[in-house]
C-alpha cells in the first residue's frame, strides 16, 4: 500500500502537481486556512460535496458552488477527487452534470482532497466503475475526469507552459 | 516545388530529437511492440464490427438523450451543424481541436452563413488569428517563433505585448475565455466513441475541451467513424499508448469521458466522408487504425524538412496523404504520394502498425492506373525496366556514351542547364567500363578452378547499381566470401523489379521480377549488397509473382552483412591481416537496411572489425540522405537538403572513412562531396572488408 501512495506522489509531482500529507481532514482545512491568507485569497469556488458537509463547509462558507457565468478570474478551486492512480499519477472524478468539472478547471489553483485508500494501481483497476457510472441514465448526463497535474501547453516554441486554460497549480491533500 | 523555410527545419528537427527522448523515457518498462500490437488488433477488430458498434454506440448515446446524426459526406455534416446553429440561435461557437472539421472545411463554410467558429486551443487559436494553417497535428504553431506571437498580439489587440511566454501565455487565457463565455456552442471531436456507453472520450492538455463541452449550453461532436470501440476498457487500451506515443507524455493533464448532454442538448455527428469506402477495400483499410498520434510525423525526415504546410491538404505526412486520397480524391493526393521517402522510418513508430510506405506506393500504382504517372516515368518504367533486352539496351548504349558522358574520376559530366536542378548537389556517375557480370567471370573464373570451396556455395545477387555503376561492391563480397571459404557464383546482371515497383508500375515490376525468376539459378544461399533488392527479393516479388519458384528464392536472400556477421565473425578474426591500418569510421544506416533488414547492428560489427576502430556514430545515423531512387528525381529540393543534413554530420564525426550497405545511399553521398568536397570517403562495408583480409 505504501508502495502504491510513493508511486503516486511521485508521478503526480513528475506531472507538475504539488502533493501535502494530512492525518485528518481537520489537518488538511487548517493548512488551507493559512494557504488562502499567504496568498490573500479569499473566494473561490467549491464543490457540492464539500459544501454539504464537513470542515471545509464550515472553514470557507464564502466559496460558491457554482460559478457565475460571467466570473473568467477565480482563485481557487476546491474538489475531491474519487481516485488517485498510482501508474500516471492522476486525479478520477465521477461527476453528474458540469458543474463538479467547472470547480476542477476554471479557478487560478485547484486544491483536491484525495484519501490515500482511494488510490488504486492503474486505470484498468477501475474500469468497471468508470463503465459502469457512464451507464447510468438520466440527467445531469454521467461524466468521468481523468486529472493529472495543472493545465498546460507547448503551443509556442515547444515550451511547456502552464496554466493555459485551467489551472496553473494542482496541489493534492492527502488524507 | 516545395518550400523550404530553414528556420522551420531547426524548430522541426530539434522538435523531432526532443519527442524520441521523451518517449524513450515514458515507454521505459512498457513492452511498445506489445501496446501496439494489442492496439493494432483492438482497431481491427473494432473495425470489422463498425457498422455494429456505431449502432450500438448510437443507441446508448440517445438513451443518455444525446441526438446521433449521420453525414455521408463534409457537406452533409456542416449542413447539419448549419442547422443546429440556426435552431439554437448560435451566432458564436468555440471549438476544440478537431481535425475532422478541418477535414470538412467548417470554419469557412460557417462563416459563409454569418457565424464565426472560434479555436480555443492554443495553437490553433494562433494560427487562426494570424489567417495561417497548422503546421503539425498536434503542434499547428510549431512555425511561429514567440516573436511572431507577440507581434500577432500586438496588432490584434491593439497594445504593446512583450515577447515572454508565460506572459503570451496569460494573455491568451484571458481572451479565450472571454470567447468560450460567449458563445452559445462548443464542437468538439472524440478521441474514442464507446459503443458500451454511448459516451465520448476526450483527450486534451490545455483543458480546453473541458471548457469548451461545459460552458457554452449547446454541444456538438463530430467524429468520423472509425473512432468507435467496444468498451471503457479498450479505451484505456487506447489512452495507455495514445499520449506516450503521441508527445511523450505518460497521459495528458485532461482525459474527460462524457456520457450525454450537459444542460443544453448534445448532439453527435458520425462522419464517413468515403470512411465506408476505404473500410471496404481490403488493402487501404490498415489505414483507418490510424489514431492521430502524429509520431510518424515526428520522425518524418521529409516532414521536419518542409513542415505541415507543404506536405498536406489537410491530413499531413504519409498518413495524411492516404486519407487525401480517399477523403479529397487521387488527384489531391498525387503530388504528396511522391513526397514520401518510402524510407519506412515511421513505421517503428506508428502505434498501430500501419505499413504506411507499402501503402503510399500502393497508392502511387492507383495513381499510375488513372493515368496520373508522368510521361518519363512511363517510358522508364511501362518500357525500358519491364524488358530485359531493352534494360541492356539502354545501359549498353549509356557505356558506349561513356567517353562523351564522363569525366576521368567516375563521374559523369554536368546535367545541361535545364536539368541543372538534379545534379547541382550531387554529382551523377559515370557507368562502369564493364559490368560486374564480365568483371566477376575474369576474375572468379579461373579462382574457382584453382581452389576447391570448404564451405559450400553462395550466389551473390548485384542488382542494377552494382551491375552498372559499381561493379567493385560486387567483386569486393565475391573476394570476402571466397577468402571465407565459399564458393562464389553470381546471378544474372538483370533488374530485380523495384524501381518500377516502388513507383506503382506493379505489372512492369512483375515482368522484369518474373524475367528474373526465370533466369536465376541459384546455389546455397543469395547473397545481396543492396538492401533495396533485397526487400525485392525477398518480400514484395513473391507477393507479385507468388510462385514456387519466387517463394524459393525470397526464403534464400540473406544480405551480405549479415549473412557474414552470423556466420563467419569467428573465421573473420582470423583472415583479417594484422598490419591492416586503424581507420575511424562512421556508419550510414540505409533506410532498408535499417528499416526493413534490421541489420545495422550486423554492419556494425562488421565495419568495428574491418577498421580495428569503434563506429564514431553520426547525429542521426538514420536518417535519409535523400536518394531513395526517384524521389531524388521527383524532389531535388528536398534531396539536396537531406543530403546536406547527412554530409554535416558525417563531417562532425571527423571519421575516415563512411560505410553503407547501399549502393544507392552511396552514389548519394559519393556524389554529394563531388560537388563539395573535401571529401571523407565513403565505402559499402563489403568494401572496407576486403581490404582489410588477408
Amino acid at each position: 500500500m505504501n508502495s502504491l501512495i510513493e508511486r503516486f506522489i511521485e508521478k503526480a509531482q513528475l506531472a507538475g502537481a504539488e502533493v501535502e500529507q494530512f492525518s485528518t481532514i481537520q489537518d488538511a482545512a487548517d493548512f488551507l486556512k493559512t494557504f488562502f491568507r499567504e496568498n490573500k485569497i479569499e473566494t473561490g469556488l467549491i464543490s457540492s460535496g464539500l459544501k454539504a458537509a464537513g470542515p471545509f463547509a464550515e472553514a470557507f462558507p464564502q466559496f460558491e458552488k457554482r460559478p457565475a457565468p460571467e466570473s473568467l478570474w477565480i482563485e481557487a478551486g476546491l474538489v475531491a477527487a474519487d481516485h488517485g492512480v498510482a501508474e500516471t499519477g492522476t486525479l478520477v472524478h465521477f461527476d453528474l452534470g458540469d458543474d463538479e468539472k467547472n470547480v476542477w478547471t476554471l479557478p487560478e489553483i485547484c486544491l483536491c482532497l484525495l484519501e490515500k485508500a482511494k488510490i488504486v494501481p492503474d486505470l484498468e483497476a477501475i474500469a468497471p466503475r468508470i463503465a459502469g457510472h457512464l451507464s447510468r441514465t438520466g440527467l445531469p448526463s454521467p461524466q468521468v475526469s481523468l486529472v493529472t497535474g495543472p493545465s498546460r501547453t507547448a503551443d509556442i516554441e515547444c515550451q511547456l507552459t502552464i496554466g493555459v486554460h485551467g489551472p496553473s497549480r494542482l496541489i493534492i491533500l492527502l488524507i | 516545388m516545395k518550400k523550404i523555410d530553414p528556420g522551420l527545419k531547426k524548430i522541426l528537427q530539434d522538435f523531432s530529437k526532443s519527442y524520441r527522448a521523451k518517449r524513450r523515457i515514458v515507454l521505459e518498462g512498457y513492452d511498445f511492440e506489445d501496446l501496439r500490437t494489442a492496439l493494432a488488433e483492438l482497431k481491427d477488430r473494432s473495425l470489422d464490427q463498425n457498422a455494429e458498434l456505431l449502432d450500438r454506440f448510437a443507441d446508448r448515446a440517445r438513451a443518455h438523450g444525446g441526438i446521433v446524426l449521420r453525414a455521408r459526406d463534409g457537406g452533409e455534416a456542416n449542413d447539419m451543424i448549419l442547422e443546429i446553429c440556426r435552431d439554437h440561435g448560435v451566432r458564436t461557437m468555440v471549438k476544440s481541436k478537431s481535425m475532422v472539421s478541418e477535414e470538412t472545411g467548417l470554419n469557412g463554410f460557417l462563416s459563409g452563413h454569418g457565424i464565426e467558429a472560434r479555436e480555443t486551443d492554443l495553437g490553433e487559436w494562433i494560427v487562426q488569428l494570424a489567417a495561417e494553417r497548422p503546421t503539425h497535428m498536434v503542434l499547428p504553431a510549431i512555425h511561429l517563433t514567440r516573436r511572431d506571437v507577440a507581434a500577432l498580439f500586438a496588432a490584434k489587440f491593439g497594445r504593446p505585448v512583450p515577447d515572454d511566454i508565460p506572459a503570451l501565455v496569460r494573455l491568451a487565457r484571458g481572451e479565450i475565455r472571454k470567447e468560450v463565455f460567449a458563445a452559445q456552442a462548443g464542437l468538439t471531436g472524440a478521441n474514442s466513441l464507446i459503443a458500451e456507453n454511448g459516451a465520448i472520450m476526450l483527450v486534451t492538455n490545455e483543458g480546453n475541451g473541458r471548457l469548451v463541452t461545459s460552458i457554452p449550453p449547446v454541444h456538438i461532436v463530430l467524429a468520423s467513424i472509425e473512432k468507435v470501440l467496444p468498451t471503457v476498457v479498450d479505451a484505456l487500451t487506447l489512452l495507455r499508448l495514445l499520449p506516450r506515443n503521441a508527445t511523450g507524455q505518460t497521459i495528458t493533464s485532461y482525459v474527460s469521458f462524457i456520457a450525454g448532454p450537459h444542460r443544453g442538448p448534445q448532439y453527435v455527428i458520425l462522419l464517413d466522408n468515403h470512411r465506408s469506402e476505404m473500410l471496404a477495400d481490403p488493402r487501404f483499410r490498415e489505414a483507418l487504425r490510424c489514431v492521430k498520434c502524429s509520431a510518424c510525423l515526428n520522425v518524418c525526415p521529409v516532414y521536419q524538412i518542409v513542415g505541415g504546410e507543404e506536405y498536406s491538404h489537410i491530413y499531413m505526412g504519409g498518413i495524411g496523404t492516404l486519407f487525401t486520397a480517399w477523403i479529397h480524391g487521387l488527384k489531391a493526393a498525387k503530388d504528396l504520394a511522391k513526397v514520401c521517402l518510402r524510407c519506412h522510418r515511421c513505421e517503428d513508430y506508428c502505434a498501430t502498425k500501419i505499413p504506411i510506405a507499402d501503402l503510399i506506393t500502393a497508392l502511387a500504382g492507383r495513381i499510375r492506373d488513372k493515368g496520373g504517372a508522368p510521361l518519363w516515368k512511363r517510358f522508364a518504367f511501362d518500357g525500358v525496366m519491364a524488358s530485359p533486352r531493352l534494360q541492356r539496351t539502354a545501359f549498353k548504349a549509356a557505356r558506349s556514351a561513356r567517353k562523351i558522358i564522363s569525366k576521368k574520376d567516375g563521374f559523369s559530366r554536368k546535367l545541361p542547364v535545364w536539368m541543372k536542378k538534379y545534379d547541382r548537389f550531387r554529382a551523377l556517375p559515370a557507368p562502369a567500363a564493364a559490368v560486374f557480370s564480365k568483371l566477376f567471370k575474369a576474375e572468379f573464373g579461373a579462382r574457382r578452378a584453382a581452389a576447391k570451396p570448404a564451405k559450400g556455395t553462395v550466389t551473390i545477387f548485384g542488382g542494377c547499381l552494382v551491375e552498372h555503376f559499381y561493379p567493385e561492391i560486387g567483386l569486393a563480397a565475391g573476394r570476402v566470401l571466397s577468402k571465407l571459404g565459399y564458393e562464389v557464383r553470381i546471378a544474372p546482371g538483370m533488374c530485380c523489379g523495384f524501381p518500377p515497383s516502388n513507383a506503382g508500375f506493379e505489372k512492369a515490376a512483375g515482368e522484369a521480377f518474373a524475367a528474373l525468376v526465370k533466369k536465376i539459378k541459384i546455389a546455397g544461399p543469395l547473397i545481396t549488397v543492396c538492401p533495396t533488392c533485397t526487400t525485392m527479393l525477398a518480400k514484395r516479388g513473391a507477393e507479385i509473382a507468388g510462385s514456387e519458384k519466387a517463394k524459393d528464392l525470397a526464403a534464400r536472400v540473406v544480405p551480405f552483412s549479415r549473412f557474414v556477421a552470423e556466420n563467419e565473425m569467428d573465421s573473420l578474426a582470423r583472415l583479417l591481416t594484422k598490419e591492416r591500418p586503424a581507420l575511424s569510421a562512421t556508419y550510414h544506416d540505409s533506410c532498408h537496411h535499417k528499416n526493413l533488414l534490421k541489420a545495422e547492428r550486423a554492419s556494425r560489427m562488421l565495419v568495428e572489425a574491418a577498421t580495428r576502430s569503434g563506429i564514431r556514430e553520426m547525429d542521426e545515423p538514420d536518417a535519409c540522405c535523400g536518394f531513395a531512387g526517384t524521389f531524388s528525381l521527383d524532389n531535388p529540393e528536398i534531396s539536396a537538403e537531406l543530403l546536406a543534413d547527412k554530409l554535416g554530420a558525417i563531417e562532425r564525426t571527423g571519421a575516415d572513412v563512411v560505410a553503407m550497405d547501399c549502393p544507392g545511399c552511396l552514389l548519394q553521398i559519393r556524389g554529394g562531396y563531388r560537388r563539395k568536397g573535401p571529401a571523407v570517403r565513403s565505402a559499402h562495408t563489403a568494401e572496407l572488408l576486403d581490404e582489410a583480409m588477408e
